[in-house]
């Protein structure tokens, strides 16, 4: 949608005059939204009946298309079944209208599409600690849907752009009717439109985790873990910004699309205990969670270890390790410093191959290395029967022949 | 996403005012399809929007639906007088023994190459060392093996877009107009015309063998040269665009030595 803001300013360029209120009802703070204020405004089976809406819909319809048969969309049946059902049970009056893809991106996002689609980043299923968590970012992107975000703030931006057209032509015709150069309030209107324009997209936002929090608490999630997915974020955004020596971008800015993720795990842990009944059991789903993405766990910590960002990487493993360290997670927290590559990494890195060795859960990618390193360090005959290990977990792997023959030792 | 990110950029590289313009490249040995050839035209990308009063263009359901049908209507025409058997696709699993899936990917993979073209025949980063060998771009095996499944000649891929000003915004030009009068004068807020492009695919050899770019439009909001919601107005877009194939460069010449020699 911020695309499409850019023609205001292009607009602006034409004309001259100003609409003066509009920069005056920005600067203000935004208040919690409370979530008992959330009411979904649609109902089960919703279809758009305006023109605009319609027009939105038809358009969508091919994006829904495209990503639909996207090469990025992580097949897997029973995964996908999982976040249906799952967005069936966060999704409110719409959870039976509303679809989720999941999409190999090793980023943190989710989207919601104006129809009713959502499309959940991998990257996302990487970082949430419980089924909880992930629930909390489906209901809140369901609250996008339910609240019907992206016509509202595409009727907003029609309805400044329109009084901004309209009254900067009419400011420079009575401006120049009567001599005076208007210029200079109509940029200030234009910077005051735009404005306002940011500032609703983050009020959808606010409303949106609002939203989220209800609808989590009434399926029998925790709502608070919502807040720690923030919290989290925070964490990893910090440590990859410190590996870098940089500071992390705090988001506070007239500009920004999203409230601050200071203040939505602020505003996120003041309304989750507004909507939480004491003496009510709530489940994090933990087990179900880690069943449901078993099988895909190793491609997501791959992807993310292959995104050189040692700092964000390592923050993650760790936080996921706060449920009881596996051999997965110690084999690539041990990737990490190989990559990472600074002094003393490479000893660092053989350890964590040792030790997740240990594990029984172990992939046999740590043995290989763990042998690897063996080897390197002198310890031939260790090496040699890790290696063997290796070979005996995944006797068909690419450098499978290569290894064959250091093992016998030729 | 990225067909519409080729329609952007093709948009921008033809210069905005008031008239109708085309631009069209063909592969150097290219002759316009003649005769007894069977095209088959991918399914067509039509959007018609309706601009705001604040210039914003905002998608129209019926209108869109009204111009794909037109434009359609008018193709057949168009091609059955060439003496072409054409298939419009409506839907991607349309085509016997050809999945969907096939047919997306064909779309997806014409959508990079089109953007190539786009980028090196029509904004001006042009290759050094493919200067005046016309279109010289390819979809490859795929396009081949598609001709060979379905037996036909040629492919078509096809944008259109169409910009209808609203009723607020011609008010909006009037009072621009009208505003030169006291000093303030803002004559061209514009914001309407149409915007299309075809692609000619040779499912024989898989390469793109004709290109063109059609843009109309006026820098005054509310005169218009075409409606592609009427039966009339989609004819005309249609002529405009493909009406007028011109071979490539190699024929030409050699038609031009053989005119020299009589």
């Amino acid at each position: 949608m911020c695309i499409r803001c850019l023609d205001v300013s292009r607009r602006s360029l034409l004309v001259g005059g100003a609409v003066a209120g509009a920069s005056l009802a920005t600067g203000a703070a935004q208040a919690r939204i409370r979530p008992a204020e959330m009411v979904p405004l649609i109902g089960p089976g919703f279809r758009p009946t305006d023109r605009d809406e319609i027009g939105l819909w038809q358009q969508m319809d091919r994006v829904e298309e495209e990503i639909a048969g996207s090469t990025l969309l992580i097949k897997d049946p029973a995964l996908n079944l999982y976040l249906k059902n799952l967005i069936g049970k966060v999704g409110g009056p719409a959870a039976r209208d509303m679809r989720i893809y999941l999409a190999r991106i090793p980023d943190f996002n989710a989207v919601m599409f104006p129809s009713g689609f959502a499309v959940i980043f991998s990257g996302l299923l990487l970082r949430m600690r419980n089924e909880a968590q992930l629930a909390g970012v489906i209901a809140h992107e369901s609250g996008h849907f339910l609240r019907r975000h992206m016509i509202r703030s595409w009727r907003d931006l029609k309805r400044k752009s329109d009084i901004f057209a309209i009254g900067s032509m009419a400011l420079g015709v009575a401006g120049g009717a009567a001599g005076v150069y208007t210029g200079d309030i109509a940029q200030l209107a234009q910077l005051g439109t735009l404005l306002t324009l940011f500032r609703y997209n983050r009020q959808m936002e606010a409303e949106a985790d609002a939203m989220g929090a209800r609808l989590l608490a009434e399926q029998n999630y925790p709502a608070v873990e919502m807040a720690n997915t923030w919290q989290q974020l925070i964490g990893e955004q910090n440590a990859s910004a410190r590996y870098r020596r940089k500071r992390r971008d705090r988001g506070y800015d007239l500009f920004a699309t999203h409230p601050a993720p200071e203040t939505r795990m602020a505003d996120l842990r003041v309304s989750a205990a507004e909507v939480t009944v004491p003496g009510r059991v709530y489940d994090h789903g933990r087990d179900r969670y880690l069943r449901a993405i078993g099988e895909i766990r190793p491609t997501l910590l791959d992807d993310q270890v292959r995104l050189n960002d040692p700092g964000a990487s390592q923050y993650l493993i760790e936080t996921l390790a706060q449920d009881g360290w596996n051999g997965l997670l110690r084999y690539y927290e041990a990737e990490v410093w190989r990559l990472r590559n600074r002094a003393g990494d490479d000893a660092r890195a053989a350890q964590g191959y040792a030790v997740a060795t240990q594990y029984a859960d172990a992939p046999a990618e740590a043995w290989r290395w763990h042998g690897l390193s063996l080897v390197k360090a002198g310890r031939q005959a260790e090496g040699r029967a890790a290696l063997a290990h290796y070979l005996q977990l995944k006797p068909t792997a690419p450098d499978a022949p290569f290894i064959r023959q250091m093992v016998s030792g030729s | 996403m990225r067909r519409l990110g080729l329609a952007v950029v093709l948009s921008a590289s033809v210069a905005m005012s008031a008239c109708v313009q085309t631009r069209q490249i063909a592969d150097l040995q290219f002759t316009p399809p003649q005769g007894d050839f069977k095209l088959l035209v991918m399914r067509p990308d039509v959007t018609v929007n309706s601009v705001t009063t604040g210039g914003l263009p905002e998608p129209r359901a019926d209108w869109t639906e009204q111009a794909r049908a037109n434009i359609i209507t008018a193709m057949r025409a168009q091609q059955a007088e060439r003496g072409g058997n054409l298939q419009v696709l409506e839907r991607r699993d349309q085509l016997p023994g050809v999945s969907a899936d096939t047919v997306a990917d064909l779309e997806r993979l014409h959508s990079a190459v089109g953007n190539s073209i786009a980028l090196h025949k029509y904004l001006g980063a042009g290759l050094p060392t493919k200067r005046k060998q016309g279109l010289d771009w390819t979809l490859g095996e795929e396009a081949v093996s598609l001709g060979r499944k379905t037996g036909y000649q040629y492919a078509l891929f096809l944008h259109a877009e169409d910009n209808i000003v609203s009723g607020g915004r011609v008010a909006l030009q009037v009072l621009g107009i009208a505003g030169c009068f006291v000093g303030f004068c803002a004559p061209n807020i514009g914001g309407g015309g149409q915007f299309a492009y075809a692609s000619l695919v040779d499912l024989r050899s898989g390469e793109v063998v004709w290109f063109n770019v059609l843009q109309t439009g006026s820098q005054i909001a509310g005169i218009k040269f075409g409606d592609m919601r009427t039966p009339a107005g989609a004819a005309q877009m249609v002529e405009r665009l493909l009406g007028r194939m011109k071979p490539g460069r190699a024929i030409r010449d050699a038609q031009r030595a053989q005119q020299r020699q009589h």
